[in-house]
Formats: structure tokens, C-alpha cells, sequence
């Protein structure tokens, strides 16, 4: 679809992105990209030291703390690129959540002990932040941080760990103030995944994988020095983090390249002519041009040193639900040709994931504060109606 | 004429059977060790489904069958619909033996069907795609078919098909042992077994095959039609009891989230949805006693279009509604959505539907 973004500057800067990919990426890793197979961790952890090397692996980073110092406006280029070169889009935990965190809130020695190790990728990092009761309400947590000598014992435990199996730390959100209102007595801890205490189960998902896990913790001690910032600040951060890369969320590289995925599944299957099919692609393509232009638009404004609040939520919903639709049209263009079992004798190409991205991509509307909350957001923070 | 008289008692003892069958077979942990067997091995509980005369139910009473209406059969499959059951009830019941039962003559009918009724052995339509129909050509006395079925539900299970084949612009119905077809077995989706079936030059003697069967196929036809949208109709509202339910115990914010207004509305649009549903499967499931077979045929589809269109509503809201939990494989509404999923795309879809509401005038 048409580039917005589209100047010289922009295409030479495009140029320079789809030259290094075209060298580094693998063809396995591309090829399960653009397929919309599930990733290994061989494919994020290969791709992540080529970006790494390249010293594009933190895009939003300072350059002090090894950031490639782009512009939001080539940080947006950049992501379009990375998706449609079929790279595959990195865990976020590391490079995007905690990373940044550190930054702004952490203490020297844990940027130094932790920030090369993100960007390099010998960290990988998960998120403990949603508990079986504290969902929405993330606020009412209940695992427990006592004090003890040095440190902390938590207790309690975490789910929707996101790639957990994969991760040797976690971030948590843990309660050491239970007397306090509930957003007030809140810490943010970095936990070792190997200490005795910490267990795991991962969660079989709707489309067979199980990308995400429960984690358990029984008296797991925390030394002080793993506290990031301040104790009972946890809350404070945890929105921070919400807010890093918040012109990111509409996820409109995502959005792309599933698109250029859609249509060419519907020409391989001669139905790109069906007024149904064409309709619905088009509007879905003039779907995402409103959502970028959005984007831009909010973004001329902070450049202009216009605050932005809460307003980005808006990119949220709008950027799930085009992804999801897509997934949907996806399906409508496959008919019965999308519902064999993953890797049986069943599977028609180019529709053996459709069913598994339709299914798998509901999480898109639920995780990272759901569409619900999202407008709830949007009502009472920029609406005022509260 | 169109009645929505309340269910009779044939119909209420039909479907509390199907329920107990249900409570018994298929709690989710026994329906996940199903799932482990091979796409080829035989159904668990085909030959209960056989004693409980579930098999004969919609056949006429000449044929063998019990003689139930459509209308007296749609609670049933909803039950089975809804309790995800990986038999190919649907193919067999609502399509294969109700067609027979019409293509031939009685004795006939019930000769062929005797196996099938009893479950001795599974016998299935086969007909191709749309735009691919199988061929049947002339060659002396033999008929020889070419051609493909690519999703077969129960596909790998079956003893015989019984293929739609065209030749020289007329279908036949021809029956093809399973030995003689090229059958690969896999699973769908929602772990229904079923397999692609290929006919690579078949032969069969040509007085074989059933001639004139277009109204019986055609019959056939809307009844796996109703069959399939009284399962949808059965998982729809077992999608929205459950999540009006989750709605009522999962707190968040100090109270059940039932109470917020925005689940409120959104609970109130799936009760609609569900109500148009059962409606609509009522109404299709009595359009099929009618003679006149365009209108018939016209009310199937606007309940096919009005069904895949609330299925897929409700799909979307059950999973959301149900946050984390509903895009787990750890509770039924995971295997509802497949289920759903499946049985909405089978065919062409809502495009198809409305494109046959469209020429049935």
C-alpha cells in the first residue's frame, strides 16, 4: 500500500534498512515470518544479534544507552521496513518494557548490569504483571514482598508470562504495602528465574501453542539492590512503561504487512476480483491510512511541544481491531481451505495459519490493557467523562 | 406454513438423551483423549449413537428410519453442537441417510440404509466442490469418476461414499466403496477426523448408480443445512450461558464485571444474537416440511446467513468478554470457537448463502 511517509529523505533512509536486512536475514526465519508461521526462539535470538550489531536493536533508546538516535519519524520508517522485509518482530519484554524502565528509573549499577545484556540479547526478559484475580485491575495484585534482612521475600504468583520458558529474569509487580491504597503499595522487583522458589506451567493457548505461562513464587528472596527506583513507586513506573514507544502501538508496520499478505493470498486464489473481497481489502487498506495518519498527526504535535496524553489509545483499538479483521478476511478469502490442523495432511498453502493467526491474534484486543480499557481510558482521561 | 408451536414430547426426550450423552462422554478432559487418536480410527460412541437410534432419526419410517421432522431433530443436534462431538453425526444423520431415504425407492432405501441405521457402517456424500464437481463419463457399461472431495468431515471413518457425480449435465449418485477411493486422513481444526477424497478413475457398473435424484440431493442438501445451523445455533447459546455466567463471578475492580454498563450492552446484543438463532433454526427446520422448494430453499439460506452471522458476532464477544481465560485451550469456549469456526466456513459461507437467498425467489 501507498508509503506516507515518502519523502528522499525517507527513501533513502528505507533504502539503507532494506539493504542491511536483505544481507542478515535468514531465509528459514523469513519464510516463517511471511507465512505467519510461529516463531522459535532461534529465530528472535539470530535476529536480534544482527540488529544488535548493526546497533539498530533499541530504536526508541537513548544513544548513550545504545540507541541508534533515529527520529520518531525513522523509527516509524524503520518499523514499516522491519515488517515488510518479513524480519521478525522481537519480544518487546527486554528491549521495550524493563529496558527503558531502567533508564528512566533505575539505579546506575543496575543500567550498567542490565543494558548491554538486553541489547545483546544474553538477558531475556518476561513480564510479571497479571495475576489470575488482577487482570484489568492490575492495581489489586496480591503477591506479597516481607521484608527481610537485605531484601525481600515474594510470594504469590503471575500469569500471560509471555514466553517465560524462554526467560532467566522477570520483572514483577509485587505488593509491600498492603495497607496503603491499593496503587500506593506497589514495588517493582527484577527476579532471577533460576533462584529456588521460582516455578513455571505454561498455558496451552486456543491455537495449540503455549507462548505463555503461569509463574510461581514461594518466599523468593530479592536483595534490595533488585528494586527498581523506589519502593511503593511500582505503580508509577508501570505506567511509565505504558507510555514508552505509545506511538508504536497502532502496530501499522504489523498492519501492512498483513495486508500485503491478505492480497496475495486472494490473487493466488483468484478471488482478489470478488467485489466482497476487494471491498472489504480496500477499506481495510484506507482502514490503516487513517490510523497513520493519526499517528503522524499526533506526532507533528508533540514535535510542536503539543501534550499528548492518553489520546494514543486510540491507536490501540483501532490497530487490533484492523489486525484482527484482517485475520478475519483472511479466513473468508480460504473458505474450507484454511481449516485442516496445523501441519496435517490436510493443509492448503497459502492458508495453512490462517485459522491459527485468526485464532491466536484475539489476544491482540485483550493483552496490554484491553480495548475495554482502552476507551475507558479514553472516556475519562481526554473525554473528562468521569 | 410456518408454526413455532413449542417443542412436543418426541423432541424433549430426543434431546434429554443427547444431553445425558453428553454429561457422560464428553467432559473436556475425556473429549482431549479423544483428540489423541488416529484421524482413521473409528468414532468412540458410534455404536451407542446406533443403539440410541439416533442414526435413523430424521429417516422416513418406510426407509427404516424413525420419521422425526427437522423440526423435532434441531434440539437434538444443538445439544450434540454445542457438547462438541467428534462423530460425524451431522454428514451422516442430517445428509447421507435422509437423501438415500429420498433417492431411492423405499425398499430399496431401507435395504441400503439397514447398515447405516444400525452402524455397521459409516456412508457419507460425497460431492465436490462448486467450481470442481466430480465427473462421471460413459465408458460401455461402466461409469468411470473423476474428481475430489478436499474436506470431508468423517472422511477417513467412512465404509462407502456415496458420490455426486455429473455426467452429461444430470448428477448421479453412485456408491463407492472406501477401498476404492484414495482417501488421506487428517484432523480440522476443531479435531473432527476427516480426510481428502479422491476418485482417480472409479469404475462402477452404470445401473448402479441412482438417476433423477436432483429434488432428493437438493432435499438432502438443506436438511445438512439445518443440521449445521442447529449445532451453530446449540454453540452459540452454550457460548453466551457461558460467558453470562463468567460475567456474573469474575471481579475486577471490587465487584463482577456483569455490573459494568459497557458488558452490560454487549451481554444484552449476545442475548439478541441468540434469541435471532434460535429463531432462525426453527424457522429453516419448518420451511423444510414445505412442498414449494424455492421457498424452501430461501428460508435455509436467510437462516444460514442470519446464524454464520451471529456465530461469528458471538465468537468475537465470548473470547473478549472472557479476557486471557478465552484464548486458552483450558476452558470449553477455546473449543466452542473452533467448533464454530469450522462449521461456518465449510462451505462458501455467508457469501454463498446470500447469493442463493438472492436467486431463490
Amino acid at each position: 500500500m501507498t508509503d506516507l511517509l515518502n519523502s528522499p529523505g525517507d527513501q533513502a533512509f528505507r533504502e539503507e534498512i532494506r539493504e542491511y536486512v536483505a544481507g542478515e536475514l535468514h531465509p528459514d526465519t523469513r519464510a516463517r515470518v511471511s507465512r505467519g508461521a510461529p516463531l522459535t526462539r532461534e529465530d528472535f535470538s539470530r535476529w536480534q544479534k544482527s540488529l544488535h550489531a548493526k546497533g539498530w536493536v533499541a530504536p526508541a533508546w537513548p544513544k548513550e544507552h545504545g540507541g541508534p538516535g533515529w527520529t520518531a519519524r525513522q523509527r516509524i520508517i524503520a518499523d514499516e521496513e522491519m515488517f515488510r522485509l518479513h524480519t521478525p518482530p522481537l519480544p518487546g519484554f527486554g528491549l521495550k518494557m524493563i529496558g527503558p524502565i531502567l533508564i528512566q528509573f533505575g539505579a546506575l549499577e543496575q543500567q550498567q548490569r542490565f543494558l548491554p545484556r538486553i541489547l545483546s540479547g544474553e538477558d531475556w526478559w518476561c513480564q510479571g504483571f497479571s495475576e489470575s484475580g488482577a487482570g484489568s485491575d492490575l492495581a489489586s495484585l496480591k503477591t506479597r514482598a516481607v521484608r527481610t534482612d537485605g531484601g525481600w521475600l515474594v510470594s504469590g504468583s503471575k500469569t500471560w508470562t509471555t514466553y517465560a520458558q524462554y526467560a532467566n529474569w522477570i520483572f514483577c509487580l509485587v505488593r509491600t504495602d498492603p495497607d496503603v491504597k491499593k496503587q500506593e503499595g506497589i514495588s517493582m522487583m527484577l527476579i532471577d528465574m533460576s533462584l529456588p522458589g521460582v516455578s513455571r506451567r505454561p498455558i496451552r493457548l486456543i491455537d495449540g501453542t503455549e507462548e505463555v505461562n503461569e509463574i510461581f513464587l514461594d518466599q523468593v528472596y530479592v536483595p534490595d539492590d533488585l528494586v527498581v527506583g523506589e519502593i511503593n513507586k511500582g505503580w508509577t513506573y508501570a505506567k511509565a512503561l505504558l507510555e514508552h514507544e505509545r506511538f508504536g502501538i497502532g502496530g501499522i508496520g504489523r498492519s501492512k504487512q498483513l495486508l500485503a499478505r491478505v492480497r496475495e493470498a486472494a490473487d493466488a486464489s483468484g478471488r482478489a476480483g470478488e467485489p466482497e473481497i476487494a471491498n472489504a481489502l480496500d477499506t481495510l487498506e484506507i482502514d490503516i491510512m487513517a490510523i497513520e495518519a493519526t499517528t503522524l498527526r499526533l506526532l507533528a504535535a508533540v514535535e510542536a511541544g503539543v501534550k499528548i496524553g492518553a489520546e494514543t489509545s486510540l491507536l490501540k483499538v483501532r490497530g487490533t481491531e484492523i489486525q484482527q479483521a484482517l485475520t478475519e478476511v483472511m479466513l473468508d478469502i480460504a473458505g474450507p481451505a484454511a481449516l485442516a490442523a496445523r501441519d496435517s495432511a490436510g493443509v492448503q498453502e497459502p492458508f495453512e495459519n490462517a485459522v491459527y493467526q485468526f485464532l491466536n491474534w484475539r489476544k491482540l484486543s485483550i493483552y496490554g490493557g484491553s480495548n475495554e480499557i482502552q476507551r475507558s481510558i479514553l472516556a475519562t482521561q481526554v473525554l473528562g467523562l468521569k | 406454513m410456518i408454526d413455532f408451536k413449542l417443542p412436543d414430547e418426541e423432541t424433549l426426550l430426543l434431546k434429554a438423551t443427547a444431553e445425558r450423552f453428553i454429561a457422560d462422554h464428553y467432559e473436556l478432559a475425556l473429549r482431549n483423549e479423544m483428540l489423541t487418536a488416529s484421524a482413521g480410527q473409528l468414532p468412540a460412541h458410534w455404536g451407542e449413537m446406533a443403539e440410541l437410534g439416533w442414526l435413523a432419526a430424521p429417516v422416513s419410517e418406510e426407509a427404516g428410519g424413525l420419521g422425526l421432522t427437522p423440526r423435532q431433530v434441531v434440539p437434538f443436534m444443538s445439544v450434540l453442537g454445542a457438547g462438541l462431538v467428534l462423530e460425524p453425526i451431522g454428514p451422516v444423520v442430517m445428509h447421507c441417510a435422509p437423501t438415500l431415504a429420498r433417492a431411492l425407492p423405499s425398499d430399496k432405501a431401507a435395504a441400503a440404509l439397514a447398515p447405516v441405521l444400525a452402524g455397521e457402517s459409516i456412508e457419507l456424500i460425497a460431492a465436490g466442490p462448486a467450481n470442481a464437481p466430480i465427473r462421471a463419463t460413459r465408458e460401455g457399461d461402466d461409469l468411470v469418476l473423476t474428481g475430489s472431495v478436499p474436506l470431508l468431515i468423517g472422511g477417513a471413518q467412512a465404509a462407502a461414499f456415496w458420490v455426486v457425480a455429473e455426467c452429461e449435465g444430470a448428477p448421479l449418485l453412485v456408491r463407492v466403496p472406501a477401498g476404492e477411493a484414495s482417501v488421506e486422513a487428517y484432523r480440522v481444526v476443531d479435531g473432527q477426523s476427516a480426510a481428502r477424497v479422491s476418485f482417480k478413475g472409479v469404475r462402477r457398473a452404470a445401473p448402479e448408480a441412482i438417476a433423477g435424484c436432483e429434488e432428493a440431493l437438493a432435499y438432502g442438501n438443506d436438511l445438512a443445512m439445518v443440521g449445521k445451523l442447529a449445532e451453530l445455533a446449540g454453540l452459540i447459546d452454550r457460548l453466551y450461558r457461558e460467558t453470562l455466567e463468567y460475567m456474573k463471578l469474575r471481579e475486577q475492580f471490587g465487584r463482577p464485571i456483569g455490573r459494568f454498563q459497557v458488558i452490560q450492552h454487549r451481554m444484552a446484543d449476545m442475548f439478541i444474537k441468540r434469541e435471532e438463532a434460535q429463531s432462525m433454526v426453527f424457522l429453516a427446520a419448518e420451511a423444510m416440511a414445505s412442498d414449494d422448494t424455492a421457498f424452501r430453499s430461501k428460508l435455509v439460506c436467510a437462516a444460514q446467513v442470519k446464524i454464520y452471522d451471529n456465530a461469528r458476532a458471538v465468537l468475537r464477544d465470548a473470547v473478549q468478554l472472557h479476557g486471557g481465560m478465552g484464548v486458552t485451550d483450558e476452558l470449553p469456549v477455546g473449543h466452542m470457537v473452533k467448533r464454530l469456526l469450522l462449521l461456518t466456513r465449510l462451505d462458501g459461507g455467508r457469501m454463498a448463502g446470500l447469493r442463493r437467498f438472492r436467486a431463490a425467489a
